[in-house]
């Protein structure tokens, strides 16, 4: 096809125009870069779920101010090699401005450094320590408790329980370590003690020998910070090895579904403890609406909350970058604004100049500096006949 | 008894390196194939045990067939390397179809827990012994197929050696059959004794791949009774190395072992010398 000079002047000069025009209309981007396979994949698949459903409502309602929200999906496999690869594709292949729910600590660890150091934002539910001292110049936003304040709130059910003696085992993870030594403070603190903790690679068939040292330090509590697949194994040979007193694990490991595929003489009065989502939030609700559940999981509510904030965030600054979310974040979830419940709530008082503070499914969404929630509710439930029974929530 | 668990699936792992001269890494989700189809035996079925274990073995061995007649013996004329790489994709493969059938969650066999019988000082688990014991009846029925059967006999000939076997007028293909259905049908079986102590998801068996590739090289590629040997010392030599190492340390006992045996030993302890 011959192409005529009036033609490719036309072109030339109509390129720009045409580049400015699609500028307007591209859409905001965001990655959702979890864990559809691996330890926790019992978890990924609603969060992705919850995650395009968010941006669906909010592109039927009109997007933000007229764009529309694309979603891509990466799986991390629960593996940090596995989401950096995921990290590297969403962020340098599809060049999203967000990153969202990065759930396992080793993963969030390995794909912070690509996203602050690509300008992009994480928005992670993990909670170890670590994370949020790391470097990232504001570009983490944690919906999730840390070690610190999860811990806190465990070990203090333990006292309020009369334990006295606490052994841990826990899995090989970035909060291990960090873990043992608040358990450590608040036994401590409380006149109880911590007696010795084992660091094991999950992926072991068998813990007996762990379990033995455990148990020769004669502990009234044993305090598993596990993952679900092993805490199958330990509660398992601990059954065996005869042991009767009480054992505490994190929610995620002890899930209904790990539950109902142990015998009950295995889990029955197993404790466990989680950050609670706020109940009676009609963000919530909708997170309720979407998984067709009545009981969604802490990690659905997260990212829901993720969404709503990041377009919050890009309706304040007219932006649709990294750097945008992450200028205007805080001014959309906390301070002295209106409280909303979903971007759409939010989006037309935003328009009209007024300041929002969305509260969440997950909680007040308030966060400090360096990027931590700075307060949420805990349930501790205690397991009866293979399911778990709520004992208290504050 | 971890050592007894573990030799199962490392003897299939090489009874096929053996004939067919390449490293399945399919093993990985054949064993977690066995394991899925002896819990629908016990739990779909009512099945106790030991019928569930023969369900485990000849699903794996079925599908170990089909899934290597259609991905690996059309590329076995590219050589071992391009075969194995293939075998690592095959895994996945089996593994996302596990779980797009079942889903990610973690299933339990329909069965009573017991608590250790005790004495002398040491717990045994009735479980643990019942696993063990299963897996040297496989080793024992594998050792009479092999010593006492015609298709045995045949196998061990093609896997001294080939050329003869081949000028003596046995069909390789039909051979390599056999020994495909024969080791993967046993590594199927050795992935439910792992899936009734640990759980049954899809990954299963891709958890302890290492370990069982571990056995098979310390034990020699390619030798029964060496993949015997090396999951026994596997086993054994991770739980001495506690009294020295902090439990966390225990993974790497496998790997300092395929490092020594490879640096010293490249054969493995029954393996043949590669000339």
């Amino acid at each position: 096809m011959l192409i005529t000079r009036r033609a490719a002047l036309a072109a030339g000069l109509g390129a720009p125009f045409i580049r400015l025009a699609r500028a307007a209309d591209e859409p905001l981007r965001v990655g959702a870069l979890c864990p559809l396979t691996g330890a926790g994949g019992q978890y990924g698949p609603s969060m992705v779920k919850v995650i395009q459903a968010a941006a669906d409502e909010i592109n039927q309602a009109g997007g933000i101010a007229g764009r529309q929200i694309a979603v891509t999906v990466a799986d991390t496999q629960t593996n940090p090699d596995a989401g950096v690869a995921g990290g590297h594709k969403l962020i340098d292949l599809d060049r999203v401005s967000a990153v969202v729910g990065t759930w396992a600590s080793a993963v969030t660890t390995a794909v912070a450094p690509l996203c602050w150091e690509a300008k992009v934002m994480l928005f992670t539910v993990s909670g170890a320590d670590s994370i949020t001292k790391l470097p990232h110049q504001g570009y983490i936003i944690r919906t999730q408790p840390n070690t610190y304040l999860q811990m806190t709130r465990a070990t203090q059910f333990l006292l309020d329980n009369k334990a006295k003696r606490v052994f841990a085992l826990a899995a090989q993870t970035p909060f291990a370590v960090d873990s043992y030594n608040r358990i450590t403070e608040v036994l401590k603190a409380g006149g109880a003690e911590a007696v010795g903790q084992i660091v094991y690679d999950s992926k072991q068939t068998s813990f007996r020998s762990e379990l033995d040292r455990a148990i020769a330090e004669k502990p009234d509590t044993l305090f598993f910070n596990s993952y679900a697949p092993d805490l199958a194994v330990l509660l398992r040979e601990l059954y065996q090895a005869g042991y009767d007193g009480h054992r505490i694990t994190p929610g995620y490991a002890a899930t209904p579904t790990t539950l109902s595929s142990l015998q009950p003489e295995l889990t029955n009065g197993l404790w466990s403890f989680a950050p609670s989502p706020d109940l009676d939030s009609p963000a919530y609700a909708a997170v309720q609406k979407i998984l067709g559940t009545q009981t969604p999981d802490p990690y659905s509510c997260q990212v829901y909350d993720h969404m709503n904030l990041i377009a919050l965030a890009v309706a304040k600054s007219g932006q649709t970058t990294g750097v945008a979310i992450h200028d205007a974040i805080r001014a959309v979830s906390q301070g002295d604004g209106q409280a909303v419940h979903s971007a759409i709530e939010g989006m037309p008082l935003l328009a009209t100049g007024k300041a929002v503070n969305y509260s969440g499914a997950s909680g007040p969404c308030d966060f400090t500096p360096e990027g931590d929630i700075i307060t949420c509710k805990f349930r501790f439930d205690m397991v009866e006949d293979g399911k778990p029974k709520l004992l208290s929530l504050s | 008894m971890e050592g007894a668990v573990l030799a199962v699936p490392a003897i299939g792992f090489n009874a096929v390196y053996a004939v067919l001269r390449f490293a399945n890494f399919a093993v990985a989700s054949i064993a977690t194939v066995g394991a899925y189809a002896g819990w629908m035996a016990n739990t779909a079925l009512g099945w106790p045990v030991a019928p569930s274990l023969l369900v485990a073995f000849l699903v794996a061995g079925v599908v170990g067939v089909l899934a290597d007649e259609a991905a690996l013996r059309p590329l076995r004329p590219s050589g071992a390397l391009t075969t194995a790489i293939a075998s690592v994709a095959l895994a996945i493969v089996l593994e996302n179809a596990l779980r797009f059938l079942f889903g990610n969650d973690p299933r339990g066999f329909d069965l009573p827990v017991y608590r250790d019988w005790r004495g002398f000082g040491l717990h045994v688990g009735p479980q643990q012994v019942r696993d063990a014991g299963a897996a040297v009846v496989a080793m024992a029925a594998l050792f009479g197929f092999l010593a006492f059967t015609r298709a045995g006999k045949t196998m061990r000939a093609v896997a001294d050696n080939p050329m003869l076997a081949s000028l003596k007028g046995i069909d390789a293909v039909r051979i390599g059959r056999i020994a495909s259905f024969t080791g993967l049908g046993l590594v199927g079986f050795g992935g439910m004794l792992i899936a009734l102590d640990t759980q049954v998801d899809p990954l299963t068996g891709f958890r302890v791949l290492l370990s069982i590739f571990a056995a098979a090289v310390v034990g020699g590629l390619g030798s029964i009774p060496g993949a015997v040997m090396g999951a026994f010392l596997i086993g054994i030599g991770e739980e001495v190395s506690l009294l020295v190492f902090p439990a966390t340390y225990r993974g790497a006992v496998g790997f300092l072992a395929i490092l020594l045996m490879l640096s010293f030993r490249p054969a493995g302890l029954l393996g043949q010398r590669v000339s």
